[in-house]
């Protein structure tokens, strides 16, 4: 029962599942190279002026992260999908083609990214060099293009779906992945009224990482749940359709928190406090769920006089523990701290925002995909019971510090920024600077590089386990 | 009794905004309320099945 | 056999969950309806008869604009062309930009747009923050149009040699390098002159937009750091 689960051999879905995840863990690479050159930057302000400034390697850095995140939502689901479904993935010839269409895709974009930069101010730029808008600034014809390889996507899911068994988490999946794409729309337009711009382009980024991406990683840890732990589906889906109760709940109105200050009407102070204010409770939950199915399959086993472990791939779990308290800690507990207006009128735009959105984009994605690319190595190398290896253990261990160094440092900088620059100075350009030269933000900054290094170092050895460990003898088969 | 309206367009949602919390608490009541609702439904849809 | 509660039922929970998304988009939809007709940008007409609006007509860049506190919202807003006392605009008080104060709506959109486009196409967010959105690598610009250090006495403007705010930044815009601010300083983009005073214009738009109060104090505090 549960072995079938764990094999990918001779699934084509799951072939093209390893597809996505290979060039999403490329990209997570690149996300943090790309991360480095921009954290140097901060400390030494001279580096690669004027061949790979700030604004660029921080745009490649923010991009890779969305793309390798989508990369790998898309290897998962086509993971999951004959598992859940008990059959193949309808339409595979077609997501294998357009694997190759939406990967060539962004390898152009980068280059463009990276050797174009800039252009003239006109339309042509948008629609081939990039669109300058934080995290969706891919150009106008690369928008088209992700649109077709989504639909694409979309469509593989739902026939699939439909044909097969359509379990709970297939039914949260299928409506998930549609808003999913559907949102991406919002963010394809220009117009000249700078909060019309911005109104829209939050439903693009809040709708999914504070909406639909939670979803997904609900219903991706339910499935997590089920393989690894043999944990019950019927409990196990009563949880997610809770999760997907609060946090749509809370996440969809909650995007009033972006609409403080962008020009739009005060009534949304009220409907973004409160509503965002609630977004943490579901992480709860979902923290709650992983370690209470944890307990209970594994005093289950032990009442049976039985001591082994229940976990059948412990890097995965591992990656899926992490996930649990790293979304409640870096999206809940980082995203209430600067939630409330009162707050946000001195904290919006400065280190806090940014240590906020490194731990959450970690903690709550970051972790589970990472988990979702042990699952794939344990299947496709037949593997029974997946253990850890050292590599796998120094790399969690160095990932996940590295990144909580990095979330205390900005964090501390941003309180430099708050006090310095905002409350004394008012947030004018001398204020800015005056912040910036503070002591406790310089340090602040030496202290995310050397916590960037670190994290290097994690996914060097990451990526040598994802490439070593599925032929290591210390798993069981 | 009503706060007099501060914000540049007066709208329904603004008028609801009536000082500390007004707005939100009467947005998420119209979204929880109608779970009890359900909850009856599926109450006796429940006990039905029981029996 | 135990009797089973509606709390633990799939059922109960995935109809909840259908209930609160699909209604909560539909809130969220109807907001958005009211949001955009109050944010849409206003016109001349809306400046000539003192209408305030939340986003106003691009020739407001024809007005004096300044950021005050207001006594009715109890937070500072744009004030355009002249205060009343209170906090409230009068549309009186002109200003000019690059030496007019007469740009016509079609040529002031016109300005408008291609500093919009130029802002996008040269990735200003991702070092600036506009609107308090972006990188946090260089300064805000939600008000940078109103900054004191582009100001007559302020050093910018001294720095460029040229007598006026939209011109001292144009020029700072065109040639970043050449006049270092700071170690951490701005790339040469490219950006041409007529792209420079479609920024320009770009910014002055922007800092006429009702942000709510953000950012609080803006240029209203000199020197706090050093207690001078």
């Amino acid at each position: 029962m549960a072995n079938n689960h764990l094999t990918g051999i001779g699934s084509e879905s799951k072939q093209l599942a390893t597809w996505y995840f290979t060039f999403a863990a490329i990209l997570f690479g690149a996300q943090l190279l790309f991360g480095l050159v921009a954290a140097i930057q901060y400390v030494m302000p001279g580096f690669m002026f004027e061949v790979l400034d700030f604004s660029v390697a921080r745009m490649l850095h923010i991009n890779a992260l969305v793309v390798w995140m989508v990369f790998a939502m898309f290897g998962a689901v086509y993971w999951l999908l004959p598992d859940e479904t008990g059959i193949e993935t309808v339409g595979i010839k077609i997501g294998k083609l357009l694997f190759w269409v939406f990967a060539a895709a962004i390898v152009v974009v980068v280059l463009v990214y990276l050797f174009i930069q800039v252009g003239p101010a006109d339309e042509m730029s948008i629609w081939f060099i990039h669109e300058g808008r934080e995290y969706i600034e891919a150009p106008r014809w690369a928008d088209f293009g992700i649109v077709v390889v989504a639909l694409g996507f979309v469509a593989n899911l739902f026939l699939t779906g439909m044909k097969g068994k359509q379990t709970g988490i297939v039914t949260v999946l299928m409506a998930d992945m549609i808003a999913f794409a559907g949102l991406y729309l919002c963010g394809m337009f220009f117009t000249d009224n700078i909060s019309v711009d911005q109104y829209w382009w939050w439903w693009v980024i809040h709708l999914w990482v504070e909406a639909t991406w939670e979803v997904y990683v609900g219903a991706l840890a339910a499935y997590g749940l089920i393989t690894m732990l043999g944990a019950h589906r019927k409990v196990v889906e009563m949880w997610l359709w809770i999760e997907v109760t609060m946090l749509f709940g809370s996440g969809i109105l909650g995007m009033g928190h972006h609409y403080f200050w962008i020009g739009t009407p005060e009534y949304w102070w009220e409907i973004g406090a409160l509503f965002s204010a609630l977004e943490p409770l579901p992480l709860v939950a979902m923290f709650i769920h992983v370690l209470y199915d944890w307990g209970k399959t594994q005093g289950e086993q032990d009442a049976q006089g039985q001591e082994l472990s229940v976990i059948r791939n412990k890097p995965a779990f591992t990656w899926f523990v992490l996930n649990a308290f790293g979304n409640f800690l870096g999206a809940g507990i980082w995203g209430f701290f600067h939630t409330l207006p009162q707050v946000n009128l001195y904290t919006h735009g400065t280190q806090f925002t940014s240590a906020h959105g490194h731990l959450a984009f970690f903690g709550a994605y970051a972790t589970i995909l990472i988990g979702m690319m042990y699952i794939a190595i344990q299947g496709t190398n037949g593997i029974k019971i997946m253990n850890h290896t050292r590599s796998s253990i120094w790399s969690v261990s160095l990932l996940s510090g590295g990144m909580m160094g990095m979330t205390v440092a900005l964090t501390i900088a941003g309180y430099v920024q708050v006090l310095v620059s905002r409350a004394q100075m008012g947030a004018t350009w001398a204020g800015y600077f005056d912040g910036q030269s503070g002591m406790w933000f310089a340090q602040a900054m030496d202290w995310r590089l050397i916590m960037g290094l670190v994290m290097f170092a994690g996914f060097a050895l990451l990526a040598k386990d994802f490439l070593t460990t599925g032929k290591n003898p210390v798993h069981q088969r | 009794m009503f706060e007099p309206f501060v914000d540049v367009v007066p709208s329904f949602f603004g008028w609801l905004n009536q000082g500390p919390l007004t707005l939100t608490i009467f947005l998420h009541t119209v979204i929880i309320l109608p779970m009890i609702w359900i909850y009856r439904q599926e109450k006796k849809r429940i006990e039905q099945e029981e029996n | 056999m135990a009797k089973r509660s509606v709390w633990s039922d799939n059922r109960f929970w995935q109809r909840s969950a259908a209930w609160i998304t699909g209604f909560a988009s539909v809130l969220l939809i109807w907001l958005t309806f009211d949001t955009m007709a109050q944010i849409t940008i206003g016109t001349d007409e809306d400046l000539k008869n003192g209408v305030t609006k939340r986003v106003p007509s691009p020739t407001v860049i024809n007005y004096k604009i300044t950021y005050e506190m207001s006594t009715k919202r109890g937070h500072e807003v744009p004030i355009i062309g002249g205060n009343d006392g209170q906090g409230m605009s009068l549309f009186q008080e002109k200003e000019m930009f690059f030496g007019r104060d007469d740009w016509s709506e079609e040529e002031a959109t016109e300005l408008l747009h291609l500093g919009k486009l130029g802002s996008q196409v040269k990735n200003c967010m991702n070092c600036h923050t506009l609107l308090g959105n972006g990188a946090y690598y260089a300064p805000d610009l939600t008000k940078a149009w109103l900054d004191p250090q582009w100001g007559p006495n302020g050093s910018m403007q001294a720095m460029t040699g040229k007598n006026t705010k939209e011109e001292a930044m144009a020029e700072f815009l065109q040639n970043p390098s050449k006049y270092p601010t700071h170690a951490r300083m701005m790339p040469n983009l490219g950006i041409t002159a007529e792209e420079a005073k479609g920024l320009v214009a770009f910014l002055k738009h922007m800092s006429s937009i009702d942000t709510n109060g953000f950012p609080r104090n803006f240029g209203k505090i000199e020197g706090a750091v050093h207690g001078k």
